[in-house]
Formats: C-alpha cells, structure tokens, sequence
C-alpha cells in the first residue's frame, strides 16, 4: 500500500491552499500556483494530504492510494 | 431529461426583478436596502440558496451553489463585463478575458506570490503596533476607522510607491465608484466615470513625477513601468488602469475582511480565547470565519462572452451572470454543518477569494495582511469586547463589514 499526491494543473489556480495546510508535501512556485515537493506521503503525513486534498477549492489536489 | 435525452435541471427558478425578496435583490442586484445589514445574514443567504439555487431573472442567470459557481469560475466563456468600476475601457485583470487575461496574470501572479507577501509581515506587524499605539491607552476604540481602514490603505501605498498623502484621496475616489448617492444603476455609472477620470489623472500624475525623478524604486509602480514581455512593455493607460483597479479592489476588500474577523472574534470570546493562547490557530481560524463571514459576498457582473452552459444550465451569450460566493460558502454539499463555524474546520474549501481564472489576485496579500494585523492585535491587546451601550453596525454593500465596530479593552 501506498499514497501519493498529484495537482491537476489545468485546476490549480492558485488559492494557495495545499501548502499552505500541506507544506511538507507541497510548495508554491512564483506564481503562487501548488508544485507538488513531495508526491509520496508516509504515515505521519497522510493527515496534511487528505487536509490538502479537501481544502482545495478547484479540486486540483487528488490522494492517490494504491 | 427532455425527448432528446437533454440534462435539463428541475432547480432553475425563473423571477422578475421586482418579485424578488430584498435579501435576493441586496445579493444579485447589490440593491442597498439593508435587508442584509444585520449580524448574521447566513440564514437569509442560505434559505435564498435552498429555495432557488439557480435564478433566471431579466438580466441574466445568478448561481448559489458551491459546485454550479465553481464550474462557472472556470468556464472561459464566461467573461466580466465592462461596468461599475469607473471606467470605459476594461480594467486589468479582471474584466478582460481570454489569452489576454492570462497574459496579464502571467505578468501579476509574480508579483503578489505568497513567499513575496511573506516578506511583508514585519512591515504589517508594525504598522499595526503604531495604529494601536494610538488607542492602546484609551480602553476603548471604534475599530473600522482606527484600524481596519487605515491599515490597508498605507501597505496599499507602500507597496504601490505612492505618498501616504493620497490616502483620503484614493479612498474618497473608491468610495464614489463603488457606492455613490446615485438612485439608478445608470446615474451611478455616470458618478462613477467621473471619480474614474479624476484617480486615473492623479495616477497619471505619480506616475509622470517617477518619470521625472529618473530613479529606481523597489515598489509596484516601478515594476509596472519596466515590465518586459516579447520585448513589449506596459504603456501608461495600462500601468495606469490596473492601478485603478488595484485601488478599487485592494482597499475595502482587506477593510471588510479585517472588519468581519474582529467582530466575530469580540462576540465569540471563546474563540478569541483559543486563538490569543495559541496563535498558530489564527490562520485557520480566519480561514473559517472567511468563509463564513464572505466579507466579499460575490463576483458582481459577468457575462457570458458566448453562448454556453454551467453543469445544464444553458446560457446565452450577452447575458449576465451572478456568482455568490457567501452562499456557496454555505452550501451543506461542500461543508458540513456550514452555519457553524468551527475553528478546526478540516476541508474548508471556501470561495471567500472567488473560484477560477480571475481568482483573487490579491489573496495571498490579503492573508499575510489579515493574519499578521489580528495577531499583532491580540498581542497587544488580547481581551476586547463589543463596548457596553454600543452596538456593531453591519453593512452589506458590494462587501459586507462591520462599519461600526465599538470595541473595549483593558486600558494600557
């Protein structure tokens, strides 16, 4: 088993939520739109993910468990 | 389904301007009767959002809910119109559409990053700690004008490179843009046109003075008139109509929302409570109490630049289209128990900035100034309630504020 997470770029328009709830797993470029820093999420930060996942409002972040 | 297999939607409610309920006309129609001055005007946005989450009406098609408003904030065939802003020619970005549009934002994003914002908060934090230096001794102070006023204004000059000086004039030109004593929405677009020409001249004016003085200066302005994209620049109408809506759209905006957070926060102690013992709460905390406060309640005019449809609704081309943000931001299918607010709300995928491609290109300055203005706030004075005698006067215009904010504290 294991998580990842991916942004949707054509979504993302930059509201800046992921890292900003999620800042071990994602980033702001200069445009203040989401990269994704870290796409694997270990346990400890499942939480973040999900977090980011449904705090964005475009619904660009998806966690992908497999 | 219609005989051609067709989705139709069954929630479309039809009404004519003159059967709507002032709440509806104070939202889609920014009519200021006042029906939604009030503490809490969630219920009414949410019974208006329950009994016609789509309205046609005879301008066009207003949305309420969450996932109609997003799919309309991404649909490029649904483009702002030219209107209440004070100008004849579109402003910059929000009322131009397209490849255009993402060209300017290419341009702007940068500019207003969040790591760039970041940087400003020692500057905020003391600005603030002045302004409360002028009312810390007295116990008691009207907030909106002491505080959440003056606030974004002066980083609003700051940041741009205009004089403190222009303050009263920037703020006077705004207000008679967006609320003159005009009765019609014709008579107010003539008001409005006139204080447009009036701030462009005097931007005109600031921006010939840097010309003159020759020199570089680490502010907006500066990165405006030496901006380089495919060997073009920016010519003076522009640099001079995207400050015009920059003063339009960076001063009440943060006012508002500074006005909203501080209110609730003195009528729910608790909260305040929470949040002055542990600080690292406030960001979330504001979050929530924008989403449910929507100090900017929706996206104003747009119109559909085509024919097209949102998620079934069809919409013809030329017609207006009406996003409200304050209701989608209640919408039980995104957020649970939306008429609460709850500090340690996880998912809160609120639309306080708007959704889509013209969304809010200030938002990360907005946050940087809301979180380190409240926090230097309660450091300095973390007890204040609404004062005794007094009340809060809300107001719900083109945003919602608590215009009268009588605060008291422990005197310093």
């Amino acid at each position: 088993m294991s998580m990842r997470v991916d942004i949707d770029t054509d979504r993302c328009n930059g509201h800046g939520r992921c890292y900003d709830v999620a800042p071990d797993l994602f980033d702001a470029d200069d445009d203040g739109r989401g990269v994704v820093v870290r796409a694997d999420v270990p346990p400890e930060l499942v939480e973040q993910a999900r977090r980011a996942e449904g705090g964005c409002p475009e619904r660009a972040i998806t966690v992908i468990d497999s | 389904m219609t005989t051609r297999g067709e989705f139709v939607r069954d929630d479309v409610v039809e009404v004519r301007l003159e059967d709507m309920s002032p709440e509806l006309r104070a939202l889609i129609a920014y009519e200021p009767n006042g029906a939604l001055d009030v503490e809490v005007p969630q219920t009414a946005i949410d019974e208006v959002r329950q009994t016609m989450p789509v309205v046609r009406w005879e301008m066009g098609v207003g949305f309420f809910g969450m996932d109609d408003i997003v799919a309309a904030g991404r649909n490029p065939d649904i483009g702002s119109v030219v209107m209440g802003m004070g100008s004849e020619d579109p402003l910059i970005p929000l009322q131009i559409d397209g490849d255009l549009h993402r060209h300017y934002r290419k341009l702007l994003d940068p500019l207003f990053a969040p790591k760039k914002m970041a940087a400003l908060e020692p500057d905020i934090r003391k600005l603030a700690d002045e302004l409360i230096d002028g009312f810390v001794g007295d116990g008691h102070v009207e907030l909106h004008d002491a505080f959440c006023v003056p606030l974004p204004s002066t980083i609003f000059l700051r940041i741009f490179g205009l004089p403190l000086e222009d303050a009263p004039f920037l703020i006077s030109m705004k207000d008679r843009i967006l609320k003159n004593e005009a009765t019609t929405r014709e008579e107010a677009e003539v008001i409005g046109q006139a204080a447009g020409r009036e701030l462009r001249e005097h931007l005109q004016t600031r921006l010939d003075e840097r010309r003159v003085e020759g020199a570089r200066h680490d502010d907006l302005l500066d990165q405006f008139m030496h901006f380089q994209v495919d060997g073009h620049g920016l010519d003076d109408r522009e640099v001079v109509n995207i400050m015009q809506l920059f003063t339009i759209a960076g001063l009440d905006t943060v006012t508002s929302s500074l006005s909203c957070i501080v209110a609730w926060l003195a009528t729910h102690p608790d909260v305040r409570r929470q949040v002055v013992a542990e600080p690292d709460r406030l960001p979330d905390a504001i979050e929530e109490i924008m989403r449910f406060e929507s100090p900017v309640p929706s996206s104003g005019a747009r119109t559909a630049i085509r024919d097209t449809e949102v998620n079934g609704v069809p919409i013809k081309q030329g017609e207006m289209v009406y996003l409200c943000w304050a209701s989608a931001n209640l919408d039980p299918a995104t957020f649970d128990h939306p008429l609460e607010a709850h500090l340690d709300r996880v998912d809160n995928r609120h639309i306080a900035f708007a959704a889509g491609i013209h969304r809010c290109l200030g938002s990360h300055l907005a946050r940087a100034e809301l979180r380190a203005a409240v926090d230097q706030l309660h450091r300095r004075i973390p007890d204040y309630w609404v004062s005794e005698g007094d009340q809060i006067q809300y107001e719900f215009a083109g945003v919602r504020q608590a215009l009268h904010l009588p605060l008291s504290f422990t005197a310093a």
